[in-house]
């Protein structure tokens, strides 16, 4: 009797599997507060799918995508990441944006040895075995920005406003060590954090203004995150405060931030990623026009986190037709070397800690929203420890030679396979 | 991309100069690729080569290049202008001769993009001719670049142009500008004095900028104090300075040995374990921190391992040196002047501070009391608690929004928007207590679930409606400003507005409701209903238009609050607590109340901002915290109703 | 004692029988014990949801017995998810850092392993030691009793403050609402030591049982939550039943009066109020592990108020139906949002169910206090007086 119901219950469960398709998991907020920013990368992430199974599919396989909704709401991101993997038995899972959401996934997704492809730029500091980080770490975003700020705007006092959560701290501490190892007094740091949706912004600013009494070049670098950055750059507009007089560089405002509102007083302020919308060349192009059309809006901007998805996809597409198989320690094992190239020139490379190779682009805002690109680097390969906090200095990631994400290099053992939570 | 034009570059530098190039572009070939990737390290070398040719475009090429018109051809290196950005094809314009020499598609060519830093550079660069421009304009223009990126060879500059300047408006710049330069590059020690004078009492940024470089000191250490250093104070080890500082600066000046810390003696244990053992115990015992020091005191022993220095010897290196802070101005006479002038700043600027955050206050408050008001009515003087109030405000500056995308001129806009907000969330208050609210008049508490489970539906439908992208309602041109009395004190021309918006509230409502029938009767069905409705007033009409009357208010809120935030579905939720918090301390079925509650919240939060600027959450924190200890004192509120209208 | 609760109160027996039957039925269709029909996610979710039931059950005394619309409640439940969210990442750490430590040439001191587990869980906020909240996080016993002891303290502290100026009413429900915000801000800061907005995570790997798979140890947290509910239920079925019945639902009809007769109300509501807190700290510490990861978004105003709209729509004063209407809601909610209900096409418009579940919801909300004051539990009544025809 228990054999049969055993039997039936197996049946149940195996029948997605059996049939010919792939199945790929969408794990972006649809509802909640972040839904601003994910529904547009489910919408990206239907695209490529879609285009993929225009030309053949994948294995001869149609690759049918599974959306669900976290909801913003973060235990929800690790029953729903668990609910992928055992439920629906998707072969890998594109998704989460925040980094607490990330961090709900990753015990799940290293229990049930499932695969995430994680598109937005990040604190780093962390390289889990069942993760790709498609976007930037610290050293691909924000050292050569202030990089920038110290060598082309001779800034001398840095104002560090964020967002009250872990990416801006994180950022923001390994930015104040480099800093100080770059020769600038600790007094010469303002940091300043506000909570999301922050929309009081004028005392903030007229400190940042009164940093310039000092008699040295004040530059601001922003994590501020989301919605928050509305009232910020409009209260920056409303005092007059101009990219000549004190430039901001901003980490986590792109082309989908500034849609719609009045950029003409922000002209000159910057922001640094790895894509921006206007890069000339002919895959952007193509890019954007496939996005337009799919959307059915051509207002719609392009952003970095959705190149990301689009690297990430094209990287799991070929490890998956390398590997012959979804299998997620086969499609690991042809992931690491695979190059795909970025929209803005160039190639992409997964590297061996799960990061990808980049080139740091730096951005001036433009008065129609989009970036004139003034700056871009070779590019640089992301650095899942950071090598400006000594703590970190000494860890290394390197999955397919050390088997290991955390790799002490001084006492020269594994400090732990599976990731800090 | 910029890799393959450099590969490029010096290969086609012959063949441009082939082609019989112009000067011009012979000097810019030469040095082709600082042009193409201009640093701010490195352009100057550029900028000293073009104005040493003396060219006569030299001028008109700085100020395309500033200005991103100067770009490269890939095919062979060739620096061209282009005068209209984004025509495709782009014309392209010989730099020498300014004859049209072809036309290209934006991936034949590479807009050179000096940035900001480069950008300041080239300003610099072009003051010279700028400041000999006829036009007082360029002038002007020169003075700002001066003023950003001050040079020495600037003084002669601006002393000579105030000798021959007729202009008012450039003079009076030039005059700000004057002692700036006189204290920073002047050699003459009482010019600069006097300048530092002159500066006496102004708070501008500007002033404390020229002020405070010569003020900066660094901390050094010696035997004795030196000889003719101008010295700012001795430090006291134990006293100014720490006894652990005091003695790390001992040995950053190689002055003293080094401490050793604890992970510096357990590597140094692990590189002298021999056979598992060290420093005669075995390895594995040294797991406490007293073993680790026996063991490494018995490597010293044999010289194995550096000693730590004593107690004893670190004060005795502390006590035998002086520690001093040296300015790094070397004359006393401008040190002296500049921190008394400083001083003298410093006060006012102080109190401009206080003047400043009492307007970020007040500012604060106006938006509290504006998402408050309407909650006043709805809540205070009917008694309903409408979760729903901060979705009003929503759909307010969501009505704001369309309006916008209808009427483009912003002026016009707002002035529509703010009727049909009204008109908008008034009808929607009235449907509301139509519909649901008045079946709940005898449970309150109910009124707060029904209407919760309206605002989460409102919200969710806006949201399909609208997206859940942020959407911009932007002020017309005259509130986009700010009015600043000084480099201090400033505060937006929007805020102004929301504040006025405030008071007209205020004082609108506060006229309603005692000097007109409504209000007369609104009052009369507050204190007691059912006398009311025996004197003939319709407490069911009095009710339906006072919910419409809180509701249209938020309405208009939602406006205002919109100008300055962002409109997104959830708005009205960030203020929903707030405004229930600043009803309950003013005292609920008073706007007087409301004023004073949400006064007290705004200057209280701004007040704990100003403690601890570099963290915005505790200041929240801590002003929930207050307000609900302030409610045990003040159950009531600021202001009690007395009698039988303070119900229950 | 027990007994008479059986039999006087009819929905006890009932109750625990049904709460029985679905334990067992749980644990044979599982996959850690039976036939492996129910997935893991699905019997955490179960598990989940009978801990908010548990909260609810606290709430509908707070509320329905006594009449203090708390809207705060979720704070506790909060509360009591972090005091063992401390023990489970300290210990879960220190394992790690133990047996990476092991290897070092020098064999680690207790500070050297305390220090490098502070900085492993810390590193997020940029920290390096322990925050003080922490000092009892390496004793599973104080932090058991941390569960019941801090959400505890909490709601005596404030209900004392808030009972003793008589706060009442609607005020009593802003005040709360104030302070589960006021917590939630607080824990949000970075330097307040709960690890801000990241809060904690990991929490589902219990330390001591890494060999142990979830399939099990969901199911052994669906027992402990049904346990507690069990116990709770019984519990809270006798305390409504006697005379402490009688005068706390005395005070929810007319405080004054109960005041006149000679009862010290503020007592009575404070005990009300302590006891319930605990018991949502109770459900919290089960909860949470079984989600996995706390952060004070989960103590937002919000929650609190959705845990009043399950005991509203299950029936207020009515044991079982706070436990209806949280299993009834959250279920549905769990059902709607996770992308399996199919769309539902009208023809000209398809309602995809992950965008509209929300307006069903609210809508619901107003239909329910509305047109059945009573709640889903009311059915229960009108199936009775059939019964009894």
């Amino acid at each position: 009797m228990k054999k049969i119901l055993l039997a039936s219950a197996l049946s149940l469960v195996t029948a997605h599997a059996a049939s010919a398709e792939i199945r790929v998991g969408i794990l972006h907020s649809l509802t909640g507060t972040m839904a601003i920013s994910e529904t547009t990368l489910r919408d990206v992430m239907l695209m490529l799918i879609e285009q993929q199974n225009a030309a053949g599919g994948l294995l001869g396989q149609q690759i049918v995508p599974v959306v669900v909704d976290p909801a913003s709401d973060w235990p929800l991101f690790a029953e729903r990441a668990r609910e992928l993997l055992t439920v629906n038995e998707v072969d890998v899972i594109f998704g989460a944006w925040t980094s607490v959401s990330r961090k709900s996934v990753l015990p799940v997704l290293e229990e049930l040895n499932g695969l995430m492809f994680y598109p937005v730029q990040y604190e780093g500091e962390e390289s889990s075995r069942n993760v790709f980080y498609t976007g930037a770490a610290p050293n691909q975003q924000a050292i050569p920005a202030v990089d920038y700020y110290l060598n082309e705007l001779g800034v001398e006092v840095f104002a560090l406003l964020g967002t009250d959560y872990v990416y801006p701290r994180t950022t923001n501490r390994i930015l104040e060590q480099y800093l100080l190892d770059a020769g600038i007094p600790q007094e010469n740091i303002f940091v300043n954090y506000t909570p999301f949706g922050q929309s009081d912004w004028s005392s903030i600013v007229a400190d940042v203004v009164a940093l310039g009494a000092g008699g040295q070049q004040v530059g601001v670098i922003s994590t501020i995150n989301g919605d928050a950055n509305v009232g910020f750059y409009a209260e920056l507009a409303a005092q007059g405060v101009s990219a000549d007089d004190i430039p901001v560089v901003a980490f986590s405002v792109g082309e989908e931030e500034l849609a719609g509102f009045d950029t003409a007083p922000l002209a000159g302020h910057l922001a640094a990623w790895n894509y921006f919308m206007s890069a000339d060349t002919p895959e952007n192009e193509a890019f954007i026009t496939a996005w337009h059309e799919f959307i059915g809006d051509t207002n719609r901007p392009t952003n970095d986190p959705m190149e990301a998805h689009y690297i990430g996809f094209n990287m799991w597409v070929q490890a998956v037709e390398a590997a012959g198989t979804t299998d997620v320690d086969a499609v690991r094992a042809a992931m690491y070397g695979i190059e795909v190239p970025n929209l803005t020139g160039g190639t992409a490379v997964m590297l061996p800690n799960h990061h990808l190779t980049k080139p740091v682009l730096i951005g001036e805002i433009r008065a129609d929203g989009q970036f004139d690109i003034i700056s871009q680097t070779e590019p640089v390969a992301g650095d899942a420890w950071t090598d400006f906090l000594p703590e970190s200095a000494v860890l290394e990631s390197d999955w397919p030679g050390l088997g290991c994400g955390m790799y002490n290099t001084v006492t020269q053992t594994c400090v732990q396979i599976e990731s800090n939570y | 991309m910029l890799g393959l034009l450099l590969l490029i570059a010096p290969a086609s530098r012959t063949q441009a100069q082939d082609t019989a190039a112009g000067p011009l572009q012979t000097l810019l070939q030469a040095q082709a690729d600082l042009v193409a990737n201009a640093s701010r390290g490195t352009v100057q070398q550029v900028l000293d080569a073009l104005i040493a040719s003396d060219l006569d475009g030299v001028p008109t090429l700085l100020t395309r290049w500033q200005a991103r018109a100067l770009y490269q051809r890939s095919s062979d290196g060739l620096f061209v202008y282009v005068e209209t950005e984004g025509a495709n094809p782009l014309t392209l314009i010989d730099i020498d001769t300014g004859a049209e020499v072809g036309t290209a598609s934006s991936r034949e060519v590479a807009q050179l993009r000096p940035n900001r830093g480069v950008q300041t550079v080239i300003a610099s660069a072009l003051v010279e001719f700028q400041l000999s421009s006829e036009d007082p304009a360029d002038r002007l223009a020169a003075l700002a670049a001066i003023s950003r990126a001050p040079e020495d060879f600037h003084l002669p500059i601006l002393q000579d142009l105030m000798a021959t300047e007729t202009d008012d408006d450039v003079l009076e710049v030039a005059e700000v500008l004057l002692p700036r330069l006189i204290i920073a590059f002047d050699r003459d020690d009482a010019d600069r004095v006097a300048a530092i004078e002159s500066l006496a009492g102004n708070v501008s940024i500007a002033a404390r900028a020229a002020l405070n470089p010569l003020l900066v000191t660094t901390t050094e250490v010696a035997a004795s104090l030196p000889d003719g250093a101008n010295i700012a104070r001795v430090l006291e080890p134990g006293a100014g300075l720490s006894r652990e500082a005091a003695y790390a600066m001992l040995v950053a000046a190689e002055l003293a040995p080094p401490l050793i810390p604890r992970a510096q003696i357990r590597e140094t244990l692990a590189a002298q374990v021999v056979d598992g053992r060290v420093g005669g115990l075995p390895v594995a015992q040294l797991n406490t921190e007293d073993a680790r020091d026996r063991a490494y005191a018995a490597l010293v022993a044999e010289g194995l391992a550096p000693p730590a220095p004593t107690d004893a010897e670190i004060d005795a290196a502390v006590s035998s040196h002086v520690f001093y802070e040296v300015y790094r101005e070397p004359s006393q006479a401008v040190t002296t002047a500049a921190r008394a002038t400083l001083d003298g700043i410093e006060t006012r600027v102080g109190l401009f501070r206080v003047l400043d955050l009492s307007l970020d206050g007040l500012s604060l408050a106006s938006i509290y009391f504006l998402a408050a008001i309407g909650l006043a009515i709805t809540f205070g003087v009917m008694g309903v608690i409408n979760m729903a109030h901060g979705e009003f405000i929503m759909i307010g500056a969501y009505t704001g929004y369309v309006v916008q995308t209808l009427v483009p001129d912003y002026t016009l806009s707002i002035a529509i928007a703010i009727p049909l907000a009204f008109m908008v969330t008034f009808a929607g208050g009235v449907a509301m207590e139509r519909l649901v609210i008045r079946w709940l008049y005898h449970r309150p508490l109910e009124t707060l679930l029904a209407t919760f489970g309206i605002s989460i539906a409102l919200q969710q439908i806006v949201r399909q409606i609208f997206g859940t992208q942020a959407r911009p309602l932007t002020p017309p041109e005259w509130l986009a400003g700010s009015v600043s009395l000084n480099d201090v004190v400033s505060i937006s021309s929007i805020r102004i507005a929301i504040f006025l918006l405030g008071v007209v509230f205020f004082v609108a409502l506060w006229l309603t409701l005692n000097r007109t029938r409504l209000g007369l009767e609104v009052r009369a069905v507050t204190q007691n209903p059912r006398m009311a409705a025996s004197m003939g007033i319709n407490p069911d009409r009095i009710n339906m238009l006072t919910f419409g009357l809180g509701s249209g208010i938020a309405g208009i809120a939602g406006v205002a609050i919109g100008l300055f935030a962002q409109v997104v579905p959830d708005l009205g939720s960030n203020y929903i607590v707030q405004s229930f918090m600043t009803v309950v301390v003013g005292g609920v079925g008073n706007i007087f109340g409301t004023l004073i509650g949400a006064g007290m919240i705004g200057g209280l939060q701004k007040y704990i901002e100003w403690l601890n600027p570099t963290n915005t959450l505790a200041a929240q924190t801590y002003m929930i915290l207050f307000v609900i200890l302030f409610i045990q004192f003040r159950p009531r509120g600021i202001i009690a109703l007395r009698g039988r209208a303070a119900g229950d | 004692m027990e007994n008479s609760i059986f039999v006087r109160n009819r929905s006890v027996p009932i109750f625990i029988g049904v709460l029985t039957l679905l334990a067992i039925a749980v644990t044979v269709l599982s996959e850690g014990y039976g036939t492996g029909a129910l997935s893991v996610s699905f019997t955490k979710v179960l598990g989940m949801t009978l801990c908010l039931c548990l909260a609810a059950l606290a709430m509908d005394l707070v509320w329905g017995y006594c009449g203090i619309l708390s809207l705060g409640h979720f704070a506790f439940f909060g509360l009591g998810g972090y005091m063992i969210g401390m023990w489970l990442m300290t210990a879960r750490t220190e394992q790690v850092v133990r047996a990476n430590l092991q290897n070092a040439v020098i064999p680690p001191t207790e500070a050297e392993i305390s220090a490098a587990t502070a900085s492993q869980i810390f590193s997020v906020v940029g920290a390096t030691d322990w925050p003080w909240m922490w000092a009892a996080s390496d004793s599973l016993i104080l932090s058991l009793l941390l569960v019941v002891l801090v959400p505890g303290l909490l709601a005596l502290v404030f209900g004392w403050l808030a009972f003793r100026s008589r706060v009442t009413g609607v005020y009593l429900s802003i005040l709360t609402q104030a302070m589960t915000l006021a917590l939630s801000l607080y824990l949000f800061q970075n330097d307040t030591g709960l690890r801000g907005n990241n809060g904690l995570s990991g929490l589902q790997n219990i330390p001591g049982l890494e060999t142990v798979g979830q399939d099990r140890i969901s199911i052994w947290f669906f027992w402990g939550s049904a346990l507690a509910l069990g116990l709770a239920y019984i519990g809270a079925a006798w305390m409504v039943s006697g005379k402490f019945g009688s005068i706390v639902r005395g005070i929810r009809d007319d405080e004054q009066r109960v005041r006149f007769l000679g009862y010290r109300v503020e007592v009575y509501k404070l005990f009300i109020f302590t006891f319930t807190g605990m018991l949502c700290g109770i459900a919290g510490a089960l909860y949470y592990p079984q989600a996995g990861i706390i952060n004070p978004d989960e103590i937002a105003p919000i929650a609190s108020i959705y845990l009043a709209v399950w005991v509203a729509i299950g029936g207020r004063g009515r044991l079982y139906g706070a436990v209806i209407g949280a299993a009834v809601v959250s279920l549905l909610s769990t059902y709607f949002t996770g992308g399996r209900a199919p769309n539902l096409n009208l023809g000209l418009f398809t309602i995809d169910w992950v965008d509209w579940w929300p307006v069903l919801l609210g809508l619901g909300f107003v239909l329910v206090t509305l047109f059945a004051p009573k709640g889903l539990g009311g059915l229960v009544d009108v199936i009775v007086r059939k019964d009894r025809r």
